[in-house]
């Protein structure tokens, strides 16, 4: 059916792919860790990011802060967000039997950072041009974006704080066992409130590397964030929820699918294809692509 | 429901009716806004229909709104219904009720298919994510529809038959209560009472011998048939049928804001939140122009914080349904 193409045009294909899919990983590292303590689809994720590349931006053309710099500036600022964003609007509904309630509370926020956003920076496509901004480098004998590979490198490291937090650290095992069974975890003597307010930390904390990568990439608007939460929520199923390194995994596999897809049959399927492969995940491998049974990560 | 409350609904909708025999009505701003309102209603029923009532969260409300306005525009532009009796009667597509009904249906009939298979495998957050993606494809499947569906630009039905705004508004309003009163009947029934049975319980009510699969997949093409025929009424208000128009997402957020707001889950908590959050909207709109969305969204957040069960489980509402 399909003319294989040259192998180094397929590598440059999957590369690409992976680079732009390891965002949706990390997008989705931070839906992960809010969704396994409260079980909440926080659709707000992508706004958060839009509206990290937007502050990346001012601090780039207002103060002069170099963007990947700005990590610096971005993630204390994402973990205090987080925390004041569960503190503020979260607390009394994660304690509600009616999780539309949380919900609707993420809706309200998407729509309200989305457009105050509009308001303070208006709805055109912005961007972040640097001087590094159009140069390239040579990886594995492929030239590739500087900036892209930047932001895997940033989405990997992300991901491996937060493994390494989950793990090593008891505040990190007091998240992991209220994921994996609230009930009990209280039992233990674990305060939802404080797992809770954690998992919102960090996850903010993630959008915020996540927006420093979108704003050296990619141009952005107001409006483009919540393409970004629906692709978060696919690389979530095909990673497997709760599964966090699953969920970096299922990012990069989406890219690949995506850049496959764009490659082979047609850009205007693309998004179709990678719903449909949603899908048939959901309902035939629930626990995810990567995951064995009865082992959790 | 009490009397005292039944006869509050009669008087109202009966005053609504009447509304458009008012010198100056039509033309008047509140006739659209009520328009709009009864639209969302219908809208917020269907949704309290699977989720409210079937404790089925779908977050695909805008994939069977768009289904049953493509349907209608397509039949209509390609007049695939009434063969040459189209060139008799040029009229006969508008607010014609078999072309609504098969609009409904249509959706319905795309509800089953896809509950089937998800219902039967899928639970809770998973059916709601599957839903959303479902939406997604759909919407996809559109754009790319070639000719049938007119692609990204869509279809537009002859605009022409447009003279008066009372159609909508009487078509709106029958649509509102007829669904209202449906849905009444229904939860009176013994189909009521197993699809309540299955939201509370699904393993007792399984034990008492309900087929759990078929409640929940018929509820969830009940309610895609009402989102179906609200699309088929949108059609006759906007003509021009779109991918980005009919299958926006907001055809599914705002109709279940206003149920969570009005009262999930209950009978008038749909109409009540669709009347209360369009007027928040459409007030913010007029009052402060660039904001307004900013508005809405502070609205959701405020409404969830501190009227989480909903505006029909206040205290003034529960005195009026015991008078």
């Amino acid at each position: 059916m399909f003319n294989l193409p040259p192998p180094d045009i397929l590598f440059q294909l999957s590369l690409n792919g992976a680079l732009g899919g390891a965002m949706y990983g990390v997008a989705a590292v931070g839906l992960s860790l809010i969704f396994g303590t409260m079980r909440l689809i926080f659709l707000a994720q992508g706004a958060m990011i839009i509206l990290a590349a937007y502050f990346v931006r001012a601090l780039f053309y207002g103060l002069g802060i170099d963007p990947f710099l700005s990590l610096l500036i971005v993630v204390p600022v994402g973990l205090g967000v987080g925390w004041l964003i569960y503190q503020g609007l979260f607390r009394k509904a994660a304690a509600e039997e009616d999780r539309n309630v949380s919900l609707l509370i993420a809706v309200g926020l998407m729509f309200l950072v989305q457009n105050l956003m509009t308001v303070v920076w208006g709805g055109n496509t912005a961007g972040v041009v640097t001087s590094y901004t159009a140069s390239g480098i040579e990886l594995f004998g492929v030239r590739t974006s500087f900036t892209r590979s930047m932001g895997f490198l940033i989405a990997l490291a992300g991901t491996g704080l937060v493994m390494l937090f989950l793990r090593k650290t008891i505040v990190g095992k007091a998240v992991r066992a209220a994921s994996e069974d609230m009930d009990s975890a209280m039992l233990m003597g674990i305060s939802p409130h404080r797992v809770n307010a954690i998992a919102f930390a960090i996850g903010i904390a993630l959008a915020g590397a996540a927006g420093v990568a979108v704003a050296t990439t990619f141009p952005f608007n107001p409006f483009a964030g919540f393409i970004f939460s629906l692709k978060a929520l696919v690389a979530l199923a095909l990673g497997g929820i709760g599964n966090v390194t699953g969920a970096l995994a299922g990012g990069i596999l989406l890219g690949l699918i995506e850049a496959y897809v764009q490659y082979f049959i047609s850009g205007g399927w693309t998004n179709a294809i990678a719903y449909g492969v949603f899908l048939l995940v959901l309902m035939f491998k629930p626990e995810g692509l990567f995951s064995r049974p009865y082992k959790k990560a | 429901m009490s009397r005292a409350l039944q006869w509050i609904a009669i008087v109202v909708v009966a005053a609504l009716a009447l509304l458009p025999f008012l010198p100056g009505a039509v033309d008047a701003y509140y006739f659209s806004f009520l328009f709009f309102v009864f639209l969302y209603a219908v809208m917020a029923q269907s949704w309290n229909l699977v989720a409210g009532y079937g404790g089925q969260i779908s977050l695909g409300s805008h994939a069977f709104f768009g289904l049953g306005a493509y349907t209608t525009a397509i039949l209509w532009s390609g007049n695939y219904l009434w063969g040459s009796l189209y060139d008799a009667y040029p009229g006969i597509y508008y607010f014609d009720p078999v072309t609504m009904l098969l609009g409904g249906l249509v959706a319905a009939l795309a509800a089953v298919l896809i509950g089937l298979p998800l219902l039967s495998k899928l639970h809770g957050d998973y059916f709601a994510l599957g839903t959303l993606g479902f939406g997604e494809i759909v919407k996809v499947l559109f754009v790319n529809g070639g000719d049938f569906t007119g692609g990204a630009f869509g279809i537009v039905a002859p605009a022409s038959s447009f003279d008066t705004l009372r159609p909508h508004y009487w078509v709106g309003l029958g649509l509102m209560v007829g669904t209202a009163l449906a849905i009444r009947a229904l939860m009176r029934s013994r189909y009521g009472l197993a699809l309540i049975a299955v939201r509370d319980d699904e393993m007792a009510a399984s034990a008492n011998g309900i087929d759990i699969l078929k409640v929940k997949v018929a509820a969830f093409a009940g309610s895609a048939f009402i989102a179906g025929v609200a699309g088929s009424l949108y059609t006759y208000y906007i003509f021009h049928v779109g991918p980005d128009s009919v299958f926006h997402l907001d055809w599914m957020l705002l109709p279940l804001m206003m149920t969570v707001v009005g009262g999930t889950g209950t009978l008038l908590g749909p109409i009540l939140g669709a009347l209360v959050m369009y007027a928040v909207f459409d007030l913010a709109r007029i009052v402060v122009p660039d904001y307004h969305p900013v508005i809405s969204g502070l609205t959701i957040i405020l409404a969830m914080l501190f009227l989480p069960k909903g505006l029909t489980r206040l205290g003034v509402m529960r005195r009026l349904k015991s008078a």
